[in-house]
Order: structure tokens, then C-alpha cells, then sequence
């Protein structure tokens, strides 16, 4: 049986706090009746740390994202970054979308050299030697002259990887990105992006609705319940990588994870 | 009736041979005495005669040549006023309403104005065809800076585009299939503006020698340059902005796979 902490102390680590929401809440005004998407939130993340966010949709998980990411911003709080308050999009925080948001003007290697762009301390042929390593990360150097149309969707999303990565963000965001993908691409994404994980120590925010997703990819699981939403459980996940997710022992995380949501503390998720 | 796809092309030249033969037919049955309703042999006698005196070539030069101005400031134009459309919401709301007016005008109702305006000069025939086809283009252009995915602009920000760059590196590429689109529909009401135009205001050019035929009392010299009228606007349409337009539809993943 797993040891499975479910308190809500962030484990004692020796990295430092990469991310730290303060009583963040957010409100949006509906036919002039103010809704409440997000209770006021208190977390810490980690340098280094892959965090899931999970829950039902509308449980504010995919909100707490855009906060994060400055598309939207808190009606209350403060999001602190490396101790820098968050204010706006920008190429510290990088998010991988659903759609996979390739440019199809471009082709692949281009989009990848899109995001660096503001690199101006590499030379041209420097940034285009970085965004091959990140390809082959990817394990698409293969295709770097290929126009987007041509690639298949787990090949799109894997592009938008390496584009998300190659400006070397503080936080890589990711948004429940391998819904459209079917069983098999998912599984071998989910493997790629561990091992991208390991390897570039990149501290990850993923967002899904997927017990089983949250339990193979996270070192902690946020499990968020609505509306409005909060955090009902903070669950450690200590698997050692690369985890499969077919693996028993995800399974069981996972059950402990859906059992922290239907559990007792609170009302039933809402779907 | 389901026809092989490779097998179409043969249909359709078919089809036009038929054509052609029920003109001779309808030539041959003299339904219309000969001077009303000539010949296909004799319409490709009159070409060649109007070739032959040095009247064709100059005439084509100098409607494409008209053509080839007039759209590319029309498109430019056009082009510049549907970005800032698309970017100001006002500015749309505004010229939106006016150019769908203009656009229920016939082409050939910009003449009369434009002979008040220019008189006989070919500036005259300039201003008939930018009005033709640049509101075409600034509309085709607002709607697809319109309807840029949001998702784009997000990236963008996001991997720090500047503002001042997005409508280089986001906006114009992000909206391209539309403007190509516009582009096509912009050069077909030029085509049409320009010869309506030459027609009244000319001394050369197509619209000129089809009016000259009229003039002329000679059927086969109208009927053959409107053919060739047709066959230039098609070629133009088709083999030009036809191909761009199938090209970026494909690249940009508009096209549902074969």
C-alpha cells in the first residue's frame, strides 16, 4: 500500500517556493449578480515541483490556470512569482493550450523559434541550434521543415511542447492538453512528458479532469471542488518515474484521489 | 450518377464541344440572319483579323495594364482600411454598413460619376475599378482579422510579441485565407468595373473594341471579345488567385482531408 499523505502542508523540500497564490479569489460579474469562481486560494509550489490541478469542470481549476498564466486577473490577492508579484502574460509563465495553438503560416521549426524571438542574446543560428535540441526532446527533428497541416494531432501538441519550452519559462502551464488525442498517442505523451520533466527539472502546472492523468503525471495533486472552487486536498504521489499509466499503484492513487472529491468534507462534484 | 474524379475533365470538355455545336447548329438553322448571329468560325476570323490589324494586342496590354494598377491600389487600400476594421470596433461598425451600400451598386453604376468627375480621361476608369473591388477587400479583410483564433493572439502574447509586431507576425498571416478570399472577389468586380468602364471612356482596351463592334454593326466582333473577356477573367481568377487561394487554404488546415 502506497503511503499517501493527504495533508495539507506542502512536503518539506529543500527547493524553494517557486509559486505562491495568497488568498487569491476571483469573481466574475454574471447578469449584474457577481459569481464567485474561485474561493479565496492559498498554495505553494515548488521549484522543480509537478503539480496537478483536478476536479469536475467549473471547479475553477482552469481559472486558477489563467490567473497563474495573467490572462485573467484576481479579484482579490496576489500571485507571487520567485517572490515578483504576476502582472500580465509573459514568457516566464508559458502555457501549453487544448488546441495546440500552432501557427500554420509557419512550419514546425519556425514555430518553435517563434518564442525565441526575444532571446536577443543568441545569435540567429544560435536560437535555431536550440530550437532543434528542443525537437529532439520532442523527438521531431525529423520534421522540423514540415508544415503543421501535415502532422498528426499527439505530433501538433508535441511541437507546442518544445515552443512552450524552448524560451526556457520559470513555470510551464499546461491545460488539460491531450483530451483530443486518442489512448495510445496519450499514453506515449504522457511518458515524453515525464521524461521532459526529469530532464529539465521544469517546475509543471497541469490542469485535468482525469483521476488517472493527475495521479501518473503529478508529484502533488490539487483537488479542487466547486463552485465556488477551493482546494479540498492536497495529495502527495510518491511513484517513482517514469510512472505508466496503466501501472496498479497510479490506479490506486487515482482512487485516492476521486475519493478525496466524493469524500465527506464536502458536496458532490457537479459535472 | 457518380463520375471517377480523374474522369471529370473529359465531361467537361465534352460539354463545351456540345456547346459549340449547338451554336453551329442554331448558326446553320439560320435562326437569326448571319450579320446578328455569326458563326463560331467567323467570331475566330474577326479575332484574328483585329490581331491581324494590330487592334487586339494593344487593346489587352493597355486593359491589363489598367487592371493590374487599378487593383493593386484598390487592394492596397482596401487591405489597409479592413486591418484597421478589424482592429477598431467603431471604425468597423461604421464602414461596414457603408461598403455593404456600395456593394449592392452594380460596377457599371460607378461610370456615370465617374464621367462627371474625370471626363474622358483614364483616371476615370482607375476610380471605377477601386470602387469596384476595394470595399470587397476591406470587408473580406475586417472579417478575417475577425475572426483570428483568440488562441494566437494568446500565444503570441504570451512568448512576449510585442504590440507593435502582432499585425506583422500574427494578424496579417492569421487573417490570410480571408484576404486571399477578398482579393479574388476584389479582382473579379475590378474585371467587371474596368471593362464597363472602357466601354464609354475609351479609346483602347477591351470594353473599347466591344463598343467599336457595336458600332461597327459587327456581331462577331462583339461576341468574340466578349469570349475573350471571359476567358481572361476566368484565366486570371482561376489560375491565379484560384491557386494562392487553394494553397493557403491548405497549409493553413481549412480544407477537409481528402
Amino acid at each position: 500500500m502506497p503511503a499517501a499523505d493527504s495533508n495539507l502542508e506542502a512536503p518539506a523540500e529543500a527547493h524553494p517556493i517557486k509559486l505562491k497564490l495568497t488568498n487569491v479569489a476571483k469573481l466574475y460579474v454574471n447578469a449584474s449578480k457577481p459569481v464567485a469562481a474561485l474561493q479565496p486560494i492559498n498554495a505553494e509550489i515548488r521549484a522543480g515541483e509537478f503539480v496537478v490541478f483536478f476536479g469536475p469542470s467549473g471547479c475553477g481549476k482552469s481559472t486558477l490556470l489563467n490567473l497563474i498564466a495573467g490572462f485573467e486577473e484576481p479579484s482579490e490577492g496576489e500571485i507571487t512569482l520567485d517572490g515578483a508579484r504576476v502582472e500580465g502574460p509573459h514568457h516566464d509563465r508559458l502555457m501549453l493550450f487544448q488546441e495546440h495553438g500552432l501557427f500554420p503560416w509557419l512550419n514546425v521549426i519556425e514555430n518553435v523559434l517563434f518564442g525565441l524571438r526575444r532571446q536577443f542574446r543568441f545569435k540567429p543560428k544560435a536560437r535555431r541550434e536550440k530550437a532543434r535540441q528542443f525537437l529532439q526532446m520532442v523527438h521531431l527533428d525529423q520534421f522540423e521543415k514540415a508544415p503543421i497541416h501535415e502532422l498528426s494531432g499527439g505530433m501538433k501538441q508535441r511541437v507546442a511542447l518544445a515552443r512552450a519550452l524552448a524560451p526556457d519559462p520559470k513555470v510551464l502551464l499546461v491545460d488539460e492538453p491531450f483530451p483530443a488525442l486518442d489512448a495510445l498517442t496519450r499514453t506515449k505523451l504522457y511518458g515524453d512528458l515525464q521524461e521532459i520533466f526529469l530532464r529539465t527539472q521544469k517546475t509543471i502546472i497541469l490542469v485535468t479532469h482525469d483521476a488517472r492523468e493527475a495521479a501518473c503525471l503529478g508529484d502533488r495533486v490539487l483537488v479542487f471542488s466547486g463552485r465556488p472552487g477551493r482546494i479540498k486536498a492536497d495529495i502527495a504521489i510518491n511513484l517513482p518515474r517514469v510512472r505508466d499509466i496503466n501501472d496498479p499503484k497510479v490506479a490506486e492513487f487515482a482512487k485516492l484521489v476521486m475519493s478525496q472529491l466524493e469524500g465527506p468534507a464536502g458536496e458532490s462534484p457537479t459535472t | 450518377m457518380k463520375v471517377q474524379q480523374h474522369r471529370i475533365k473529359y465531361y467537361v470538355l465534352g460539354f463545351y464541344l456540345l456547346l459549340l455545336a449547338v451554336w453551329q447548329g442554331l448558326f446553320s438553322a439560320q435562326v437569326l440572319p448571319d450579320y446578328l448571329f455569326p458563326s463560331p468560325w467567323q467570331v475566330v476570323r474577326r479575332l484574328w483579323e483585329l490581331a491581324a490589324d494590330n487592334y487586339l494586342w494593344p487593346s489587352l496590354k493597355a486593359t491589363f495594364q489598367r487592371m493590374g494598377i487599378g487593383f493593386a491600389i484598390a487592394a492596397t487600400i482596401g487591405l489597409l482600411i479592413g486591418l484597421l476594421m478589424g482592429t477598431v470596433q467603431v471604425v468597423n461598425s461604421c464602414l461596414r454598413s457603408l461598403f455593404l451600400g456600395l456593394q449592392t451598386l452594380p460596377t457599371a453604376a460607378w461610370v456615370p460619376v465617374s464621367l462627371l468627375i474625370y471626363g474622358l480621361s483614364d483616371r476615370g476608369i482607375y476610380f471605377v475599378i477601386f470602387m469596384s473591388s476595394a470595399p470587397a477587400v476591406a470587408i473580406a479583410t475586417s472579417d478575417g482579422v475577425l475572426h483570428i483564433p483568440r488562441i494566437y493572439l494568446q500565444v503570441a502574447r504570451t512568448l512576449g510579441t510585442p504590440a507593435y509586431a502582432m499585425p506583422v507576425r500574427i494578424i496579417l498571416p492569421a487573417s490570410l485565407p480571408s484576404i486571399v478570399t477578398g482579393l479574388k472577389l476584389g479582382w473579379t468586380l475590378a474585371w467587371h468595373g474596368g471593362v464597363s468602364a472602357e466601354l464609354i471612356k475609351s479609346t483602347i482596351g477591351l470594353g473599347f473594341l466591344l463598343q467599336m463592334g457595336r458600332e461597327l454593326n459587327d456581331a462577331a466582333q462583339v461576341i468574340g471579345i466578349m469570349l475573350l473577356t471571359v476567358i481572361f477573367g476566368v484565366l486570371l481568377d482561376q489560375c491565379v488567385f484560384g491557386l494562392i487561394q487553394k494553397r493557403i487554404l491548405k497549409r493553413w488546415g481549412l480544407t477537409p482531408k481528402a
